[in-house]
């Protein structure tokens, strides 16, 4: 039994009862991956409540090459619906996590031509204050070929050629410690199709195989800011 | 700053008078008399088909897409794509590479075989003789192949004679010394040349009236080239003769840029058609002037494939002044033949004659063989023209458009652009940035899975 399958029979048994905020829903629509503690640069645990308002944070779940934003909306919360992902089909996107609601996380794919953040650049950011492709704050904005998305609204494309929305990570919250894990996502297909279409690339970057490996117990996460050199305000 | 256009600016951006108009799938029966080929009786080597055989000339832009999507769409077709070449290498985004801001890898390092190996269809090497669209079979050097859907998607052919240019030693020293730079590799290869090795004078870069391919282009060109002399510190300037009274698409944009970072290098003459040239002198004429040049990329206007003639799919003049295709305004069908498709730059609509458009034209072609492989019609989608121009090199700064058009059914044409059509105009570096992954992403949406 591979560490993916242990975690899917156990959960809900071994996790923290706090975690169930987010997991009761959902369990159904969003793949159960291994959960990965979302931790800073310096190994602690990040505090949900230290999470800034003013750009994404990025961690890699559930394998090492795939890139995630963590998102507070701020004064928004997130709700749930029923979405659809070509690759892999119907979901539930979970709802904003935190004392307010308001945390939220999505693979940082954009899914129109699949451009996603690496140490040089990243063209796909969470423009919190607006920027001139976004038309208005708040949103998740792909700088190439000028998709946005509404990460309040499930990452919905509000305009540009985007066919879907971003992809949706689980996030769990213990309101015993303020901490936050990521427990499970959608995208499997998608995945392997991103992995494929880069493999080059990711050889290069993780090692051979190194980069579709789960991520493990703990993702660090960091400021897209310092996690890419470049970072285009479109 | 975001500016919204409206339908003058519209026909000044497209340069085309010409509105796509037609008539539907109940036209005139096949005109296959004009066909210029027979069947060899000769079958292409190829394996049997297993489903609708979709039959897609051209490995452009266009086709590529349509190959991947139309399989995408529809299981069930059994694709080959037809490619006269044997190695990709993109039109868009050369003029990067001229500045140095990309390699030649950037441009060509995408195999055909990857792409078909990655969307189940078949890549075959060939080049296009005939047709015979009664007995729905495509002649190519390589042999005979039955279809049931035909697409062909060649591209551009440059017209001399709109520049005055009819004699045929003078139009063949200007393809070889001065080229467009519009249609293939071995013209980029030629271009970067020029540039790399251009040390002071006139460089001249001419831009054609009609609607042409990639309406910024030549402007986006002088710019890289005058960021070139500006880097080399070089006693040189860029002449751009344009025919058009404006500069075609993101005028101000462009404007901005000659005038504040290139008032000593480029010189913009605008109403200035080329009327003749002497490649041995390295004169060109206007109307009312002649000018003395050390080199020059001389871009013609420009026509459909002349593979589009060949075959008798020509639209008639009065609907086409370019040569195109006589195709059917939403679907693409040439008239009356719900069989044979003709895409990409060689169709007769005023849209942009860019990567993007047909890229996101072919998103929708696919779904309409999709369709009509199953009895189907589906309502028609608009193609999208996302286009951004590199005006500095130093650093890479860009403008951009985001535009999409409007079909009037009283009219069967396309009328204009949408009103949801943007342009930006101030340029900056994150516009420069997303100029790179902009093509990064057109070469994944045709050649990864």
């Amino acid at each position: 039994m591979d560490r993916r399958s242990f975690v899917k029979l156990c959960t809900g048994t071994v996790l923290a009862a706090g975690f169930a905020q987010s997991l009761r829903s959902y369990a159904g629509a969003i793949e159960d991956f291994a959960p990965a503690k979302l931790v800073g640069a310096d190994g602690a645990p990040i505090k949900a409540s230290a999470v800034g308002t003013e750009e994404a944070m990025v961690f890699a779940y559930p394998f090492n090459a795939i890139p995630c934003y963590l998102i507070n909306l701020g004064q928004r919360t997130a709700h749930s619906q029923t979405l659809s992902s070509p690759d892999d089909g119907d979901y539930t996107n979970p709802a904003g996590v935190g004392k307010g609601h308001n945390l939220v996380a999505f693979v940082a794919i954009c899914t129109h031509q699949l451009s996603y953040p690496t140490p040089q650049v990243s063209y796909l950011r969470y423009a919190a204050s607006g920027s001139e492709l976004a038309g208005g704050p708040g949103r998740i904005v792909c700088c190439a070929h000028g998709s946005v998305y509404d990460p309040a609204d499930g990452a919905k494309k509000l305009s540009g050629p985007a066919p879907t929305p971003l992809l949706p990570v689980r996030l769990a919250w213990d309101p015993a410690t303020d901490e936050l894990t990521a427990t499970g996502t959608v995208g499997q297909k998608f995945f392997q199709r991103f992995f494929k279409t880069f493999k080059g690339d990711l050889i290069e970057r993780f090692g051979p195989g190194a980069y579709r490996q789960d991520v493990g117990p703990t993702a660090k996460t960091v400021l897209l800011s310092q996690y890419s050199g470049m970072v285009p305000a479109c | 700053m975001t500016e919204h256009f409206d339908r003058r600016n519209f026909l000044k951006a497209s340069g085309a008078l010409l509105a796509a108009g037609s008539a539907g799938l109940a036209g005139p029966a096949l005109a296959a008399g004009k066909s210029a080929a027979v069947a060899t009786g000769r079958k292409a080597n190829l394996p049997k088909a297993k489903g609708p055989r979709l039959v897609i000339v051209g490995g452009g832009t266009s086709g590529l897409t349509i190959a991947k999507y139309a399989k995408k769409e529809y299981p069930k077709f059994d694709v080959v794509l037809v490619e006269k070449r044997d190695m990709y290498s993109s039109c868009f985004s050369s003029n990067l590479w001229y500045a140095g801001l990309i390699n030649l890898e950037f441009l060509a390092n995408h195999s055909f075989l990857d792409a078909a190996v990655n969307n189940n269809y078949i890549y075959f090497n060939a080049t296009v003789t005939g047709l015979d669209r009664a007995g729905k079979t495509l002649v190519t050097n390589e042999g005979d192949i039955a279809y049931d859907y035909l697409v062909i998607a060649p591209g551009i052919s440059y017209d001399y004679d709109k520049i005055g240019v009819s004699n045929v030693d003078v139009m063949t020293a200007l393809r070889q010394k001065y080229p467009g730079g519009f249609i293939s590799p071995t013209e980029h290869v030629t271009i970067h040349r020029k540039v790399q090795e251009f040390e002071g004078g006139v460089f001249v870069q001419t831009v054609p009236g009609g609607n042409y391919r990639c309406l910024p282009g030549p402007y986006e060109r002088a710019c890289l080239i005058a960021s070139v002399i500006k880097k080399n510190k070089l006693k040189a300037k860029v002449l751009v003769l344009d025919a058009n009274p404006e500069i075609t698409i993101k005028a101000k944009g462009f404007h901005a840029a000659f005038n504040e970072l290139y008032k000593d290098i480029i010189e913009w003459k605008p109403n200035s058609a080329v009327t003749g040239v002497d490649p041995d002198k390295r004169t060109i004429s206007t109307e009312f002037d002649s000018y003395t040049f050390d080199d020059a990329a001389i871009y013609p206007n420009v026509r459909a494939s002349t593979l589009i003639e060949q075959l008798g799919l020509m639209a008639p003049p009065t609907k086409s002044s370019q040569k195109e295709a006589n195709v059917d305004t939403r679907y693409y069908n040439i008239i009356g033949d719900p069989h044979v498709y003709v895409t990409g730059d060689s169709r007769p609509h005023p849209y942009s004659k860019s990567a993007n458009t047909s890229n996101t034209e072919a998103h929708y072609v696919a779904k309409v063989l999709a369709a009509r492989a199953q009895g189907k019609e589906i309502a028609w989608v608009s193609p999208e023209t996302i286009c951004y121009s590199m005006v500095n090199a130093n650093p890479m700064e860009a403008i951009s458009v985001d535009a999409r058009y409007d079909y009037s059914p009283e009219k069967d044409a396309i009328t204009g652009f949408s009103k949801d059509t943007r342009t930006f105009e101030d340029r900056d570096t994150a516009k420069g940035l997303a100029t790179l992954e902009w093509a990064r992403g057109i070469y994944r949406d045709m050649f990864e899975a």
